[in-house]
């Protein structure tokens, strides 16, 4: 009898209690998220500069945007976002603890990312055939500062996944040591969110 | 069952993001055809850059399960920026 009460007292309490609220996490670490929020800064300086440059250059930008290489750009946005969605994915694989397969996704993504390299060296060289060069005009001062500012960090943003995906492989990751992952990650998923500002500023608008 | 979900989030996000970047050819293509309304134009684009900005922070970077005030941070870097530069060309 005063099992059953003992019990039923149990499950009154577990009935009434209130509901937990799910913990808010940031991804990775804080450490990461101060230096993601320096690069955005560095970043919006420049595309603000780009803009008043274009503002009181119109025609010279006009002319400098209609040499570039639209669908290069366009090609470049498609494997940045594809490149990025391999990294999610890759990271859920770590958090299931599935090592292998996360480092295989990873593997996938840095490929993808090889793409945008290797269009974005192309769109370099068919301007330098054109004999087009950083010292051309303002236009291309800009573009030719921006974009390999952005390509550099697309490089650091390869060394890092590098590293995650050999520590991956390994399995070295695990639910209470994934920070670093994230951390590269969400490094990775700034790289791609900056093209997204970038392709329309200098390419399209 | 949430991991199924999340797999799912992150392959629904990507489809949403490439579909939003055929998007703003099209309707560069479109206004390019059919109207010399640039600031249309640069208001269409940079809004197309919002909401793939908005699928990037929230989903690929998971901050919609972040403290609010680093989603909020983030999420105003593709508000503000975005805007600033529509300001710029407008003025």
């Amino acid at each position: 009898m005063n099992n059953a009460i003992n019990i039923n007292t149990v499950f009154v309490k577990q009935d009434t209690r209130m509901p937990i609220k799910d913990v808010k996490r940031l991804p990775g670490d804080l450490a990461m998220w101060f230096f993601i929020l320096a690069e955005l800064t560095v970043f919006a300086i420049l595309f603000i500069g780009f803009a008043i440059a274009e503002q009181q250059n119109s025609e010279m930008f006009s002319l400098g945007k209609a040499e570039l290489h639209q669908t290069s750009g366009l090609i470049n946005t498609l494997a940045l976002i594809t490149s990025s969605y391999f990294v999610a994915i890759a990271l859920h694989a770590m958090h299931l603890g599935q090592g292998k397969k996360s480092a295989s996704l990873l593997v996938m993504a840095k490929l993808v990312a090889c793409i945008y390299i290797g269009v974005k060296f192309w769109e370099y060289f068919s301007l330098f055939e054109l004999g087009i060069d950083i010292e051309t005009n303002t236009f291309f001062t800009l573009y030719f500062m921006i974009t390999f500012f952005h390509l550099m960090h697309v490089l650091l943003g390869m060394v890092i996944l590098v590293f995650v995906s050999v520590k991956a492989a390994k399995n070295a990751y695990n639910a209470k040591n994934i920070s670093g992952f994230e951390s590269g990650a969400s490094y990775w998923h700034m790289v791609d969110m900056l093209w997204i500002i970038l392709f329309p500023l200098i390419y399209v608008i | 069952m949430n991991t199924q979900l999340t797999n799912k989030k992150n392959t629904l996000s990507w489809l949403y993001l490439l579909a939003l970047t055929v998007l703003s050819v099209y309707i560069g293509v479109f206004l390019e055809l059919f109207t010399d309304n640039k600031i249309l134009f640069i208001v269409s684009v940079l809004l197309i850059v919002f909401l793939k900005g908005q699928q990037i922070i929230d989903i690929f970077m998971e901050l919609s399960q972040a403290p609010k005030l680093w989603r909020r941070l983030l999420l105003a870097y593709v508000v503000i920026l975005p805007s600033i530069i529509a300001i710029i060309y407008m003025l």
